[in-house]
């Protein structure tokens, strides 16, 4: 009952954040409950499959999703997933957890570096790249074309992001969508969207490894991973009413908190 | 790399592809929410000590028993997590008939790329096991 309830407060925060459940979903494991780095990452890639399947299979209907930009970039990430997983077995749980602290660290970064950005990203788009893709934007009503540009640069970040991935048992989105919104100059809306329908092969690709080596703990993983799923859903429509800097960096505190705890873990 | 996109020939609009990828993502994200929701009531009901397997079974194994008529809670739960694990896979294969239906062969390549890395990692991670 109690990983339930965890896995809907971390899944919430997660998507109120746009980090997904994996970057609070570790440490919460590791730390609250004392479980193995493996098994709790083992058990947060299955609850990313869940909330990137879940949520991409709202936005492929609406198609937001570059459907063959994401299937490119599934090359890289799961490149990158496989030999995420592959080291991440042959690593110590200490080991495991000090890496982590070190990309709590990050994410609290990328999260000031969002508070910064504009909001409206939209207008300017590029025309001249490949992918062609357009989708409406519910906020505006407006029809956003695009193209995609420096797409083997892309590819590269998608396979560290995939590496991360399967490593640490997060999703990977806080690397791809700055990098696809600012290197290939796809739109946030987009970006976010290929990147969360890229995620779900991703995190399955390391799910397997992670299954394998037997650190799945199905009275551990079920209930972490419906709460997460429920928190998921809950934090986004949450997401829709409150919006606030302040609470950002509130978590951001939060993040670095946990860092330095798993650091010394 | 030059990837310069070809207008979609296909009778099928794009849409009926995108349709069958979220019908399929849906099926394996409720359905297997369902298996393990299913595995923690009988679970409950049970009363039983909560312990795990001494290692996973392999899928194989989990549909042998899901077929036999006595399931436990450690087998619904697994079920359900392997068929969350799949669910990407079969979104892969949806992809590859989907792009073929399009006729557009270069992503039905990737795709096949993409489903084929998945499958050797999958039974290779699961000879390792064995």
């Amino acid at each position: 009952m109690l990983l339930f309830f965890g896995g809907i407060v971390t899944g919430t925060f997660g998507a109120m954040l746009g980090l997904g459940g994996g970057v609070f979903l570790v440490p919460f494991l590791a730390l609250a409950f004392g479980l193995p780095m493996h098994q709790a990452i083992a058990t947060s890639i299955v609850a990313v499959i869940a909330t990137s399947s879940a949520g991409a299979a709202m936005n492929v209907e609406r198609q937001i999703v570059n459907l063959r930009l994401g299937m490119l970039l599934e090359i890289a990430t799961v490149c990158g997933a496989i030999f995420g997983g592959v080291t991440a077995n042959l690593l110590s749980g200490q080991t495991l957890a000090r890496i982590f602290a070190v990309l709590l660290l990050f994410v609290s970064f990328i999260m000031i570096w969002r508070t910064r950005r504009p909001k409206t990203e939209d207008g300017a788009t590029s025309q001249n790249g490949t992918f062609p893709s357009s989708f409406k934007d519910e906020a505006t009503g407006t029809v956003v074309s695009y193209t995609v540009r420096r797409v083997p640069l892309v590819m590269l970040v998608s396979i560290v992001a995939g590496n991360i991935s399967g490593l640490l048992g997060i999703g990977g989105g806080i690397f791809k969508v700055p990098a696809m919104h600012m290197i290939s100059g796809i739109p946030m809306k987009a970006a976010t969207a290929t990147s969360n329908f890229m995620i779900g092969v991703t995190a399955a690709a390391s799910a397997f490894i992670y299954f394998a080596h037997g650190h799945l703990n199905p009275f551990i993983a079920s209930p972490a991973v419906l709460g997460v799923l429920g928190g998921s859903f809950l934090g986004i429509s949450i997401n829709r009413k409150i919006k606030g800097t302040a609470l950002t960096w509130v978590f951001v505190v939060v993040l670095l908190l946990v860092s330095i705890k798993m650091f010394w873990r | 790399m030059s990837l310069k996109m070809k207008p979609i020939k296909s009778p099928f609009p794009q849409h009926v592809v995108d349709r069958w990828i979220s019908h399929v993502l849906r099926f394996g994200v409720w359905g297997s929410a369902g298996l393990m929701v299913a595995g923690l009531f009988v679970h409950w009901l049970s009363r039983t000590a909560t312990l795990p397997p001494a290692e996973n079974p392999t899928p194989g194994e989990i549909l042998r028993r899901l077929c036999s008529t006595s399931i436990d809670d450690v087998t619904l739960m697994y079920a359900g997590l392997v068929l969350l694990m799949l669910t990407p896979v079969l979104r892969v294969l949806t992809s590859v008939v989907g792009f073929l239906v399009e006729r557009d062969r270069r992503f039905v390549a990737v795709s096949l790329v993409v489903l084929a890395m998945l499958l050797a990692e999958f039974f290779f991670s699961l000879r390792v096991a064995a």
